[in-house]
Order: structure tokens, then C-alpha cells, then sequence
């Protein structure tokens, strides 16, 4: 974008300050940029450069705030696209990272770099076969096979369940650059991920000899030699990897893993200690907490908005019979929904849709979609219209083409599903779009799904699990709107109880089967050996026979869960569960 | 539209002859602690709760309870303010103060028994009311409590004792006759009950039939030179039960008008055209006579042998029964036996707290296999499905439901239906579908003592309680019935 006549005055020092930067005098080059920036706040040269220098510096909110300046005056300008999005990435942020890869895509088609965006975030976005499709554009762009792309593939495939693929570009990916960690590291995990610890651990050992104090190396050993069941030595790693930080400390991931060790070893107080700290470091280090206005305003308003005398007036969307339907799988983080999706997608005529995100999306899409100058849920106000009564099935087949692109379905699948943790709280929505869908929730102690939210880091619900408190309110919350869907709708809705999948599994998958409207089949009862690899941090757990340590686990943490029994109370009685 | 809703069966808490405001101990207090005597102040919060200014009486009761906290007069009118305000237990403990700081005063015996009774404390009740009427052997109120109570301890012949000896002193009592009436009936006598029947109007506080009019009430003879004005009383289960009726009137007087809550359009649309339908007294047509649909059991002269008994009498719109049907195949598993659920009551009816269970009270029927719950639940208690967390899936299709219409086409598309004594129950055995009526232990007259079929509805099972307000081995003898496949009508093949 050429500059404004009235500022051309001052490219001079704009590209004086390019020079100075490229030179490593940053202090000059920050008080050019500054300069410029104070007489022409526009300039993208200057404002990419102080981009630079922030970015170096570490100052990411100004960072940010500079590249999406740049982005914002001139959209077309793919460096600072690209920039962006691999910026958003970084922090997390995937939905926005997605909106910025997919104008790279549309500034440069034929640009290699653009369809790497798309494929690391689609991958991340866990919509894996659309992020393959771009890692393969790439290859067929650039013409050559970069052995990083060939990781990064692989990595995509891991995560689509396909090891073999991902282990054959692995194998390839070394062998063209073989001292690349990432790409170790990986593999290492795609290696442990496929139960082949022998070979995971011979990566390991290889990195081992070049980098013998990489933190992602040690974690990983500490990880695998936990699924090996080598506890002892596993958090022997981790201490080693404490000893050897600079302020003696683990990172918030290491805290998570640590916990986990000593909780498979019955030490419960040291345990949750790890798992606080964690939480701690997490929330000091990311700055997440709970979102808890915008929370509490979400929720409210769904739950103002479906009522019974509303939904009578509202049309729902048709079903479609031509291609495979979903099954909702709801829960909280953590509940059992893993458990419950490998015990489905062992029956033939059901296969396993992961945590789709595409139920939040449509949540985003839908005043776009429906022409509606208001937010969700009040957009469906549009369905009234004359012109949008057939809106529903717009955003049902939007749902169904981008399941259709992830490449989840097979010839001879009949259902889907989606176990998108807190899809309950869209219910409403989903038996608009999917009237006839099974929705199955599945029901645990809620004090058990609080020590998994201890214990894990997940970002679902408004980071409530960045804290215990926040976890309990939101599960209060989110429980309290599903009993009004339940109270104001005719739902297609069974509770099962995750305890129940435990001790008395055949009765309770044969009632699941049962509500969805198949067979039994007594496959589903061996869902462990379901070589479907499940994406979710439940993986190491479902790929086991179901065992019932995590019933009832709280028991071991009592005392420290104590804040928040008075939150969780009444939903305890009301599900049928005691504090014992 | 006024609907004079079904008298109480309650005794009256009664507080017009309240004791002594002059007693020593109020007047002593009274001149030590405040300026205004406190039996002026007494007075006062008589007059408050008189006027149903509860708030305001309760707040003078309580200032003088701080001054004087043993007063008998207070601590009994304070009881009676918190057991019309909801609060029982408190009432209970003020009253029971009352009655050890006061002497043998019959009238606090009296109004307490009637909170016991509230409270499911059956034997306190019939105590403290034998003891009111061993203190006031000439007061007929004292009688006629006891009466209700042991109407409901299902001591029949001891209720029906106590309404005589009441109505010996005082004739005109209409609770008395009311009582007996309800006793009578409850125990087969239909001729001398439906007589004591008529007595439900007169009942103080009782809503009014219809407005004031000059015209006479319908004796049952035939007569074509002008209308007969039905008016759909009572509850909507009355109406239903009742309507079957209506063909015997149109039989002997041919123009029939009936005025109703709109609510009743889709029973009483299978009698009468829509246009003789009314739901505004102004918009009734001119009349020569009228009759409650509730009297005309007595027109009739039914009895228990001779029930009238047109089943089915009431009919699904096919249409709807479509809609409903495909609805229902949506939302149930196609295996499963629909069985369409009513846990609860209109909260207003005054027998509610005896009849209405709870969505949790199902829970025996939740943990059977093969079986899926259809809530026909409306109202308040509705919500409870909400909270249902058990083994069989629950639809809330109630959720649905705008009309009579809908349910009675729901209704087609069930196997069974489980209710306690809703109008869901009377929908449900007019149209002949298999239905399940839980029963309080004292249950409403029409369904008669200890038999587990009505002569009102060939295709219902009465299911009782054992224990007083306890339904926990109603559901399992149910959930025991429904596992043998023990259904009173031959089993519809699943949807």
C-alpha cells in the first residue's frame, strides 16, 4: 500500500529504521519507529518494525495490538497476515488464527506458506483431514518435501488416528533432517499415543544423547514411563527437570503430570499439591481465568431464551436422511464422554466424530447466516422472518458439509459423534438442528469431575477449569441451564451415568444402543480394543479395560475439596450421589 | 369465569371465637410494656388476619409474643397466621405453646388438629380433636373437624358418626352435611350421598356456582320450551368424569347450552356443538333452568350398580394422533413401552398435598428395562423433569402440549398410563386407554374404598397407598405390576 502524500515525507526514516533493526540497533530503531509513529500513526513500515522490536522484547500485548494494526489498514498485505496468524496461534487463540489463515489463503492461493497456515491450525482447530488437505497442497506448491511439512503432516494424521501413515513420514521426515526435536518429540508421542512404548522410548533416547536436558524430552519420558507404569521413575525425570530449571520450578504441564504420577501412586495430599501449583503457574503464565460475566450473561440468556411458549412458535430444522446423523455425546470436561464415544464407535454402524467445534462455530456463524443484526440465541429471532424460515437447515447443513470434510465418516456408518465437552449448553440449538438426534449425557460424581478438573488443564467453558471454585460454578451453572432445556423442551436426551458404564457395563450399553436405536453388539463392550485413537487427554485411560479406579476417586481428596462441596451440594443430591 | 371449585374438605381453622382478650395476663402486660392495651392490639391483629392481611398481623403478633412470649391468645393466633402463611411447623409449635400455657381451651384443640392433619400427624389430629370435643361437647365445629379427620384415617362410619352428632346441634351446618356427604359417598351409600352432595355450595368461602340468578335449578324432568344451562363446575377432572352425561340431559331437553373454561372445548366439543360452548356468563343465551354438571350423578340417580358407563366417550382427532404419533417415534426409543406419567396436581386443589407425588417418587418405573417414560406433566411440578436423572429416558413431551387435544392424541399413542388423580387420569379412562390411578390412602369419594377397578371407568387400576402420604410401596407394587406385564387392557403393540 503506497504511503499518503502527506506523510511521504517520511519514508526516509522509516526505512532508516528497517536498516537500523536489520543492524540490531534496536534503540534506534524503536525511537524512529516512534517518531514516525507520532507524526503519521498509519505507517504499516513503521508500525511492522515496532512490531519487531515488541515482539523481541516480549511485550505481547503490544505486540498484538501493533500487527493488528498492520493487518487492519491493509488487509491484503500477506507478510503481516501471516504474521498475525501464527501470532494467534501461539496464544491460543485458533478461532481468530483460523479467520487470518483463511484471508492468507485468499491474498496468496498459490502461496505455500498460506496453506501451511491452514494446516497447522485446522489441525489444532481438531478439524485434522481439512488441515491435511493443506499440508498436501503445500507439498504440491513447493514441489519438494520439506521434512518439517512432512512432520507437521504427520503429526495431522496422528491426530486423525492413521499411525501407520504418520509413522511412514516420520521415518521420512528424519530421515532427511534427523537432528530436528520437534519432529523426535512427535513421533515419540505418536509412538506412545499407538502403545508402541519400546519404540517411543528408543526416539526418546536418541534425543536423549543430543539434547539430554530438553524439557519437552523429559517430559514425554516422564509421561511414557507413566503409562508404563514405572511411576517411581517417572516423577524421577520430573524432579531431575525441577532441580534442573533455572528457578527450581516445573511448568504448568510438568505440575499436571506430576500430580498424576502420584495420584496412581496413593500419595493424594502431595498430589493435589502438584495439581495446584499447576493451576497457579498456569493462570500466572497464560493469564486465563474464568470468564465468569461473560459466563454467567451467555447463560443466563440461553436460559431466557428457550422457553417452552417460545419454542412452540419456532420451526425446526428437517431431518436429513441421506447422509449419517449425529449423536450427542454431552458432558463436562472429563466426565466420561471419551469412554462413552470409544464404547459407540465400536458398533459398526456408528463412528466417532471427536470433539467437533462445530456447534460453538455455528453459535458465531448464526447472525451472519441468518441476516440478524442480533447475537445467539437471540438471532433465531430471525426464524419468525418470512425469509428465514428455513435457517435452521442452512446452519443444520453447514454442520453436516464441514463433518462430511473431516473425512470422519465411513460407507456403512449410520451416526456420528460429537462429544464436544459443554455442548449441553447449546442444547437448545442442537434439538433445533437435530430434532431427532440422541443426545446422551453422560453423568458423573461431581466431585470426581472436579478432580479431573484439578488434575487436567482444558480451556473448554470460559477457562473455568483454570481453578477449582471456577470449575464448580461453572459446572452449577451449566447443569442448572440443562435442567431448564429439560423443564421447556421435549428432548431426545438419556443420562447415563459414568458409573454405571463402569460396573455395570452390558446393561448400560445396551440401554444406550437401545435409546440410539441400534443393536447391541458385543464389540462395544471391548471398546478398549477399539484401535480408534482417541484425541482427547482421556486417551491413555480408554485404551485400558475399564477399570473403576476413577469412581468415586474424590474420596481420596476430600479435604481439599472442601470449598467447594457447598457449591456442588444440591446437584449432588439431585443426581443421586452422596459426599462420603 | 367464577367455577365453583370443590368445597373443602378441610375443617376450619377457625378463628372468629377466639378466648378472652381480657385475660389477666394479656391486660397485665399490656399495662407495664406499651401504650395501647395490649388486648386493643390483640383485636387489631384479629381483625388483620380476619382481612387476610397476614404480613401485618404477624407483625403485631410478634412484637406482642416479644413482650409476652407464654400469651395463649397470641402464641394461638400467631399458630394460625404462620399456618395460613405456609409456615405449619411454626404454627404447630405456637399452637402447641398456647395449648401448655393456656387451660383446656377447645378452640386451640380445635384449629390445631386441623394443622396435624396438614402436616400428616393423624393421630396428634384425632386426639387433640376428640380432646376439643370432650372440652366443647355442644360445639358442632369441634365434630366436624373430627369428622374430616377421620374421613381421612379412612375411619368412615366414625366420620359419618361425627358429621350426625354435629348437624343434631347445628342442621344447617353445610361441612357437616358436606362431610357426610363425601362419607356416604366414599362408602357406596350414592342415594343418601349424592342428597348431602348438594350441600357443597353452601360451604363458606366456597366459589359461587354462577351469578346470582332467579331462575330455578333443573330437578331432572324433561322439558323442550327453552334451554338448560350446564355449567361445567369443579375441576377439570370433574368435567370429564361428568360430561358422559350430558347425552342423558340432551335426551330430555333437547337445548342444552354449557358454560365452561375454554380449557374444556375439546371434551365438551364430543357433546355439544361448539356454538352452545360458552365462556362468559354475559355471552350464555337466556335459560330456563340450570344444573351443575357435578349434580347430575344425582338427576341420574346413579349408583354403584348402575354406573353410566359409555366407555369410550371421548376421542383422539386423527390428525393429531398423527402428528403425535410421528412426534413420539422421534423422541422414544421404538422398543420401549411408553408410559405416559402425571406426577402432580393443580397446586391450588385443596386435596393437593394428599394426591400429588413427585417425578422422584417414579423412580422404581425409571430403573425398569424396555420402558420410556412420556411426561404429560403440566403446571408448576413440571418442572421437575429437569432434574430427572434415572435410568429410563424421560420425555417431556408436556412440554408440548397446548391443549386437551394434544393430550388426548398423546394419549392414543401411549401403552399405559401412570397418574395419581389427575384429569390426565379421567382423559385417559373416558377415551378407554389402560390407566394406572394412584391413590391417596383417603381418596377422593368417586373411587370408592379398597377396590382396585371403578365402576366409572372399566380400564382403570386403582393402585392405594398403605401408609398416609407415603408412596414409595405404591410405585414399587406398580413398577412390580408393569414388569409382569400385568396391564388391566389388552397391551398395545409398541410404537
Amino acid at each position: 500500500m503506497p504511503p499518503a502524500e502527506s506523510s511521504r515525507h517520511l519514508m526516509p526514516l522509516v526505512e532508516r529504521a528497517v536498516t537500523a533493526h536489520r543492524q540490531g540497533a534496536t534503540e534506534t530503531a524503536e525511537r524512529l519507529c516512534l517518531d514516525v509513529l507520532e507524526l503519521a500513526p498509519d505507517r504499516p513500515g513503521a508500525l511492522t518494525v515496532l512490531y519487531q522490536i515488541r515482539k523481541d522484547q516480549g511485550n505481547h500485548t503490544a505486540a498484538e495490538a501493533l500487527i493488528r494494526r498492520v493487518v487492519s489498514l491493509d488487509p491484503n498485505n500477506f507478510a503481516a497476515t501471516n504474521e498475525f496468524a501464527l501470532l494467534l496461534l501461539g496464544k491460543g487463540a485458533i478461532q481468530e488464527a483460523e479467520v487470518q489463515a483463511r484471508n492468507a489463503v485468499r491474498i496468496a492461493p498459490q502461496n505455500p506458506q498460506a496453506h501451511n497456515l491452514m494446516g497447522m491450525i485446522l489441525t489444532e482447530a481438531q478439524r485434522p483431514p481439512v488441515g491435511e488437505f493443506h499440508y498436501r497442497k503445500v507439498i504440491e506448491l513447493s514441489g519438494n518435501r520439506d521434512p518439517i511439512l512432512l512432520a507437521n503432516l504427520a503429526w495431522n494424521l496422528k491426530n486423525q488416528g492413521r499411525m501407520e501413515e504418520g509413522r511412514t513420514l516420520y521415518q521420512e521426515s528424519v530421515a532427511a533432517a534427523p537432528d530436528i526435536r520437534q519432529t523426535l518429540l512427535g513421533w515419540a508421542r505418536l509412538e506412545e499415543a499407538d502403545r508402541k512404548f519400546e519404540a517411543a522410548g528408543e526416539i526418546l533416547d536418541k534425543m536423549e544423547a543430543k539434547w539430554p536436558n530438553d524439557p519437552g524430552l523429559l517430559l514425554s519420558r516422564a509421561v511414557l514411563l507413566g503409562r508404563m507404569k514405572r511411576y517411581d521413575d517417572a516423577l524421577a525425570v520430573l524432579d531431575d527437570m525441577a532441580k534442573q530449571a533455572s528457578n527450581g520450578r516445573l511448568g504448568p504441564n510438568e505440575l499436571a503430570e506430576k500430580g498424576r504420577l502420584l495420584d496412581q501412586m496413593g500419595r493424594y495430599d502431595d498430589a493435589f499439591a502438584a495439581f495446584e501449583e499447576g493451576k497457579k503457574l498456569s493462570r500466572e503464565l497464560s493469564g486465563n481465568a474464568y470468564l465468569d460475566g461473560a459466563a454467567e450473561n451467555l447463560l443466563n440468556r440461553l436460559g431466557g431464551f428457550f422457553t417452552a411458549g417460545r419454542l412452540q412458535t419456532l420451526p425446526r430444522a428437517s431431518v436429513r436422511t441421506d447422509v449419517p446423523q449425529p449423536i450427542f455425546v454431552l458432558g463436562f470436561p472429563r466426565s466420561g464422554t471419551t469412554l462413552m464415544e470409544q464404547t459407540l464407535s465400536a458398533h459398526p454402524r456408528i463412528v466417532a466424530g471427536d470433539e467437533l467445534p462445530l456447534i460453538n462455530d455455528l453459535t458465531g456463524l448464526m447472525p451472519r447466516m441468518l441476516n440478524s443484526p442480533l447475537g445467539y440465541p437471540e438471532a433465531l429471532a430471525e426464524l419468525w422472518m418470512g425469509d428465514q424460515r428455513a435457517g435452521l437447515d442452512n446452519l443444520r447443513d453447514y454442520y453436516l458439509q464441514k463433518v462430511a470434510q473431516m473425512g470422519i465418516l465411513t460407507p456403512e456408518a449410520a451416526w456420528f459423534t460429537d462429544k464436544m465437552p459443554l455442548n449441553e449448553t447449546h442444547l437448545g440449538l442442537i434439538a433445533l438442528l437435530f430434532p431427532d438426534a440422541p443426545l446422551i449425557h453422560v453423568i458423573r460424581h461431581p466431585l470426581d469431575i472436579m478432580v479431573s478438573a484439578i488434575s487436567n488443564h482444558f480451556t473448554h467453558g470460559f477457562f473455568c477449569a483454570s481453578a477449582l471454585e471456577t470449575a464448580a460454578k461453572h459446572y452449577v451453572r451449566v447443569m442448572d441451564l440443562v435442567q431448564k432445556y429439560r423443564a421447556e423442551m421435549a428432548l431426545r436426551y438419556l443420562p447415563v451415568r459414568y458409573e454405571d458404564m463402569v460396573t455395570d457395563q452390558e446393561a448400560t450399553v445396551r440401554s444406550v444402543l437401545d435409546f440410539v436405536g441400534e443393536p447391541f453388539d458385543p464389540k462395544c463392550l471391548q471398546f478398549h480394543e477399539n484401535q480408534r485413537y482417541a484425541r482427547t487427554a482421556s486417551y491413555a485411560q480408554v485404551t485400558e479395560r475399564l477399570y473403576d479406579r476413577s469412581r468415586f476417586r474424590y474420596r481420596h481428596y476430600r479435604k481439599h475439596l472442601e470449598p467447594v462441596i457447598p457449591i456442588l451440594q444440591s446437584h449432588i443430591e439431585r443426581l443421586g450421589y452422596t459426599v462420603e | 369465569m367464577d367455577e365453583a371449585t370443590p368445597p373443602p374438605d378441610a375443617a376450619a381453622v377457625e378463628t372468629s371465637q377466639l378466648a378472652r382478650p381480657e385475660s389477666r395476663s394479656l391486660q397485665r402486660a399490656a399495662d407495664v410494656m406499651v401504650p395501647v392495651p395490649f388486648s386493643e392490639l390483640f383485636m387489631i391483629a384479629v381483625r388483620q388476619e380476619r382481612a387476610g392481611s397476614l404480613d401485618e398481623a404477624n407483625r403485631l403478633l410478634s412484637y406482642m409474643l416479644s413482650v409476652a412470649p407464654t400469651q395463649p391468645d397470641a402464641l394461638h393466633m400467631s399458630g394460625i397466621v404462620a399456618f395460613r402463611q405456609g409456615r405449619q411447623e411454626e404454627a404447630v409449635a405456637k399452637i402447641e405453646r398456647a395449648i401448655a400455657n393456656g387451660v383446656d381451651i377447645a378452640l386451640y384443640l380445635r384449629n390445631i388438629c386441623e394443622v396435624y392433619r396438614t402436616l400428616n400427624r393423624l393421630d396428634d389430629a384425632v386426639a387433640a380433636a376428640k380432646r376439643a370435643v370432650s372440652l366443647a361437647p355442644s360445639d358442632p365445629l369441634c365434630l366436624h373437624n373430627l369428622a374430616v379427620i377421620h374421613y381421612e384415617r379412612v375411619e368412615i362410619d366414625e366420620s359419618i358418626d361425627c358429621a350426625e352428632r354435629a348437624l343434631l346441634m347445628s342442621p344447617d351446618l353445610p361441612g357437616a352435611h358436606f362431610a357426610r356427604a363425601e362419607a356416604l359417598l366414599i362408602k357406596g351409600d350414592w342415594a343418601q350421598g349424592w342428597e348431602e352432595y348438594e350441600w357443597r355450595f353452601r360451604i363458606a368461602d366456597a366459589a359461587k356456582l354462577m351469578p346470582t340468578t332467579d331462575k330455578p335449578q333443573w330437578d331432572g324432568k324433561p322439558f323442550d320450551d327453552g334451554v338448560l344451562l350446564l355449567v361445567a363446575d369443579q375441576g377439570f377432572g370433574d368435567v370429564i368424569q361428568f360430561s358422559r352425561y350430558i347425552p342423558w340431559v340432551l335426551e330430555r331437553c333437547p337445548d342444552v347450552a354449557i358454560a365452561c373454561s375454554p380449557e374444556m372445548v375439546p371434551v365438551l366439543r364430543h357433546f355439544l356443538p361448539e356454538n352452545r360452548i360458552f365462556f362468559r356468563w354475559e355471552s350464555c343465551p337466556p335459560y330456563k333452568a340450570f344444573a351443575a354438571l357435578s349434580g347430575l350423578p344425582r338427576l341420574h340417580g346413579t349408583r354403584v350398580d348402575t354406573m353410566l358407563a359409555p366407555i369410550p366417550y371421548l376421542r383422539a382427532d386423527p390428525a393429531r394422533v398423527a402428528t403425535w404419533t410421528e412426534r413420539l417415534r422421534r423422541l422414544a426409543p421404538r422398543s420401549h413401552r411408553k408410559v405416559g406419567i402425571v406426577w402432580a396436581g393443580r397446586p391450588t386443589h385443596n386435596n393437593d398435598r394428599r394426591r400429588s407425588s413427585k417425578l422422584a417418587d417414579f423412580a422404581p418405573l425409571a430403573a425398569l428395562p424396555g420402558v420410556a417414560l412420556v411426561s404429560l406433566q403440566k403446571g408448576p411440578s413440571a418442572d421437575q423433569a429437569g432434574g430427572y436423572f434415572g435410568r429410563a429416558p424421560l420425555i417431556n413431551i408436556g412440554a408440548e402440549v397446548r391443549d386437551y387435544n394434544d393430550t388426548m392424541a398423546l394419549l392414543e399413542c401411549l401403552d399405559l398410563v401412570v397418574t395419581v388423580d389427575t384429569s390426565v387420569g379421567h382423559l385417559a379412562a373416558a377415551m378407554g386407554k389402560p390407566v394406572w390411578i394412584l391413590l391417596a390412602t383417603s381418596p377422593d369419594w368417586r373411587w370408592l374404598l379398597q377396590r382396585e377397578d371403578s365402576p366409572w371407568y372399566p380400564t382403570v387400576r386403582l393402585f392405594r397407598q398403605t401408609v398416609p402420604r407415603q408412596w414409595s410401596d405404591v410405585f414399587q407394587r406398580v413398577a412390580a405390576a408393569l414388569k409382569e406385564g400385568e396391564d388391566s387392557a389388552p397391551h398395545k403393540k409398541p410404537l
